[in-house]
């Protein structure tokens, strides 16, 4: 659980960018290439790969290369975390609780 | 409350009330618990009053330390109520920090094995945030919804 809130912070600063929203919109409908992806948008490639990298970081997107084509899927489980943000919050909480509590019941145990 | 938003937490922690209250406003052990384990926190500001400061790093490796929490209080109670929200920041300055706004507010009672500890964090509605976007105002994850709700129409429509 601990790697949860981390995950849907990489995955929120993902979709913090309009470009990168559009692309994840894109592909609700389907794998669609780099090129296809770009071509809605006035940037040039190598700023529009920018935002495939981080969306791939953020897993929220894998993308396979095949000769001189990369091809992009969304991940929807990853981005099923973002419907899951309070529950995220409340994981955070109650990981935070289990921690006050074993420092203030346990204070040798948790110094460690 | 708005069971949509807000979420609250209710536990006895078996340790006197004064005990979990320390833990809670002395830098050092604030620092022990505040963020899980490897990660690392470190206090910058812990101003335990209305309006003081509550700021937070933390750090992966040990070594580099980046933004965690800033907030500041708005009710402190001793050992009683403690009420901190992130919609401001430690200077006093309108925030809009991700992932979420919210307000926290912790109580701690007396309970005869130890202590009543009951959280109630509220949090900022992302709808709310996505018609700030469309204002132009704010270019946050605020559209996230309405992200989802296109993806959720574009499976539907298959």
């Amino acid at each position: 659980m601990a790697q949860y809130p981390a995950a849907l912070d990489g995955v929120f600063a993902a979709l913090s960018d309009p470009t990168r929203r559009a692309v994840v919109q894109r592909l609700g409908h389907g794998p669609a290439s780099v090129r296809e992806l770009a071509e809605p948008f006035a940037i040039t490639l190598p700023s529009f790969m920018k935002h495939i990298h981080t969306l791939e970081a953020s897993g929220l997107i894998r993308t396979r290369k095949s000769g001189r084509v990369r091809t992009c899927v969304l991940d929807q489980d990853q981005l099923s975390l973002v419907d899951d943000w309070l529950a995220g919050q409340r994981d955070l909480w109650q990981a935070r609780t289990d921690r006050l509590e074993r420092l203030v019941t346990n204070p040798k145990e948790a110094s460690q | 409350m708005n069971p949509d938003l807000d979420l609250t937490l209710r536990r006895v922690i078996r340790a006197p009330r004064e005990i979990v209250w320390n833990a809670w406003t002395k830098p050092s052990t604030l620092e022990q618990w505040w963020t899980p384990a490897p990660t690392r926190s470190r206090v910058d500001t812990l101003d335990v009053r209305p309006g003081g400061g509550f700021v937070t790093r933390m750090s992966e490796d040990g070594r580099t330390f980046v933004p965690h929490t800033d907030a500041i209080f708005i009710v402190v109670e001793e050992q009683s109520r403690l009420v901190f929200t992130n919609a401001i920041d430690s200077a006093w300055r309108p925030a809009t920090p991700a992932p979420v706004l919210m307000t926290a507010e912790i109580m701690f009672d007396d309970h005869a094995d130890g202590t009543d500890y009951h959280v109630i964090v509220r949090h900022g509605d992302p709808a709310a945030r996505t018609r700030h976007e469309k204002l132009g105002f704010f270019d946050g994850w605020g559209s996230v919804t309405e992200a989802l709700a296109g993806l959720a129409e574009a499976e539907a429509s298959r």
